[in-house]
């Protein structure tokens, strides 16, 4: 840090430059070498390996002691099975609350952008679900959602206590119980991207677009919103991801995977399968399919960041 | 990194005065309900935990008895320091890892290392649950499962490639100058490392270690599998357990999540800001 100033260049004859330079370049790149090295055998012993592990296990029948090599064919089994589908399904139907769970904080964003009375505070309190476990939310939301709970008595107080029921007793109603459940716990992740995006919006548009006569509405919907796509994408991909990997202990703790099969995901799925049934493969397998959606949805994040580079 | 600058002040004052009254109390009116939604679940955690079951069922009366039973049924304290103890381990390992790492793909280009780099940085779509079965059986065929190094292996496995890629942001946004005037002052690539790279990172270690440290502590998946010693189950873990073992007695559950809940709301807000810009790291510029 001291040194900055001196020149970094001394003038010696240019060859014997060109050779400094040239072992500098060796000592250097051997460093490097060294210094991550560390890192990426980590990151194969721990990841890489595991995975082509997965793939291996996934093609077997295996209860933990004694396995069969199946090949593909396990593949064909397990998509032929309603059970993997109706799994799918549940994971496909919660999909469906990642609009509302962008929709919410970004409504959230844009009032605390407008710096209400008490933002600074607001602000911290909206951020709060990223800090809490889903143990914990899935722990209070199981007596929210309950016969007797939260949501009922507020169904009741705005007249619709005609639907009292206990949300986590019905395939349908528990699978609803988790989404909203969901959306609240993604509400902090959400707007503190959405928040970020609008403090880096151009004013200047704003300004002009009041001076022109444009209400908030017009002004949020045709102005802020698209300056935000890039920050709208990376949310979604964000909240795509966590509905698919980030609910185990959610659905752990709130509903078990029930009623029936009526909660479960397909990571909560790999877990049943292995830990619960004791079918290592399936688990395996299961935890394959659950890898390459993932890798569908990084590519296209991937494709995302690349057009950006080039507008 | 990103900033998260709170915009400047003359700023807000000019855009405040464009709000009419009404609607600056209608935002404030509609920020506060919200609020309360938010807040709602932490109220009825501190209410019901501070009654005994029979007063909830009630609805009426409050006693410490719940925080009794807690302590009874849960080896508190030692599970706390199991957290602790599991968390500080597995960021000294990611820390390490990644910093090390980042320095060298920002700073000391090899040649292949953008591919080590992208190999790295692209294990991070690889979820838990994927690797999940493999883990268990490589680190039980090791001996790993009855300690804690099991799950820190993990844990750290599964931080690395995301704090990698944040490390190396971060040090590509140092001047080059930096590392070649050191040099010229005859400090190896080690060296520089040692004392002026990693001493200048403390903002992303702080990212870093604050986004691990919320996951790890409140992650149930890998702690249930991998520590299999009671007595070495983190918070977390053991609430999960104490709640699948069908203990029925609400108010207790609520005294745990209350507690467990505690120390991730305290390093959030205290390091608001890290997490933040750790959050929001993964928007290109």
């Amino acid at each position: 840090m001291t040194a900055v100033s001196v020149s970094r260049r001394s003038t010696p004859q240019p060859g014997s430059t060109h050779q400094r330079r040239s072992t500098l370049q060796r000592c250097r790149g051997r460093a490097g070498i060294l210094l991550s090295a560390p890192a990426a055998v980590f990151v194969v012993l721990l990841l890489g390996i595991p995975i082509l592990q997965a793939v291996y296990f996934s093609m077997t029948q295996w209860d933990g002691i004694t396995s069969t090599w199946l090949g593909p064919s396990a593949y064909v089994a397990e998509f032929s099975d309603p059970t993997f589908w109706r799994v799918l399904l549940n994971n496909g139907a919660l999909l469906l609350s990642v609009p509302v769970a962008m929709a919410i904080p970004l409504g959230i964003a844009a009032i605390l952008h407008e710096h209400p009375f008490g933002w600074r505070f607001f602000r911290t309190i909206y951020f709060l679900p990223t800090a809490i476990s889903w143990v914990v939310i899935g722990m209070v939301a199981a007596r929210l959602f309950a016969q007797h709970g939260g949501v009922n008595d507020l169904l009741a107080a705005i007249g619709l206590g005609a639907i009292r029921t206990d949300f986590l007793a019905g395939e349908w109603t528990a699978l609803f119980a988790v989404a909203v459940t969901f959306v609240w716990s993604m509400i902090g992740t959400n707007t503190i991207i959405f928040l970020t995006g609008m403090s880096t919006l151009d004013v200047s548009l704003h300004e002009a677009a009041r001076m022109d006569g444009a209400g908030p509405w017009r002004i949020f919907v045709d102005i802020t919103v698209p300056q935000l796509a890039r920050f709208i994408q990376f949310s979604f991909i964000m909240t795509m991801i966590s509905a698919f990997t980030a609910l185990f202990s959610l659905i752990f703790v709130m509903t078990g995977g029930g009623p029936g099969y009526g909660t479960t995901t397909l990571e909560f799925f790999v877990y049943q399968s292995a830990f619960s049934q004791g079918e290592f493969g399936t688990g395996a397998l299961l935890g394959v399919v659950l890898f390459i959606i993932m890798g569908a949805i990084g590519l296209a994040q991937l494709r995302v960041l690349r057009s950006d580079d080039q507008s | 990194m990103t900033a998260v600058a709170a915009p400047a002040p003359t700023a807000a004052v000019a855009r405040r005065r464009f709000q009419p009254r009404p609607l600056r109390v209608g935002l404030f009116l509609v920020m506060a309900a919200g609020s309360a939604a938010m807040l709602y679940p932490f109220l009825f955690m501190i209410d019901t935990s501070f009654r005994s079951e029979a007063q909830y069922l009630d609805g009426s009366g409050h006693s410490l008895s719940s925080w009794g039973k807690l302590f009874a049924a849960l080896p508190i304290g030692q599970q706390l320091a199991n957290s602790t103890l599991v968390c500080a381990s597995a960021l000294a390992i990611i820390l390490a890892l990644s910093s090390t790492a980042g320095y060298a793909f920002a700073k000391l280009r090899y040649r292949g290392g953008i591919l080590v780099f992208l190999g790295i940085v692209s294990a991070m779509l690889i979820p838990m649950q994927s690797i999940i079965i493999p883990a268990y059986v490589n680190l039980s065929g090791l001996g790993l499962l009855d300690s804690y190094w099991g799950a820190v292996l993990i844990y750290a496995a599964l931080g690395t490639p995301f704090a990698t890629f944040l490390m190396t942001a971060f040090y590509r946004g140092l001047p080059d100058e930096l590392v070649e005037a050191a040099i010229v002052d005859g400090l190896g690539y080690a060296t520089i490392y040692r004392r002026i790279a990693l001493p200048l990172s403390t903002p992303a270690i702080a990212t870093v270690a604050v986004l691990q440290f919320i996951q790890i502590w409140d992650d149930l998946l890998v702690g249930l599998l991998f520590l299999q010693n009671p007595d070495e189950r983190t918070i977390t873990v053991g609430l999960g357990v104490l709640s699948a073992g069908r203990v029925t007695d609400i108010p207790v559950l609520m005294a745990g999540s209350l507690l467990s809940a505690i120390p991730a709301v305290i390093v959030y807000l205290a390091l608001q800001r890290y997490l933040v810009s750790g959050l929001t790291a993964g928007i290109g510029k």
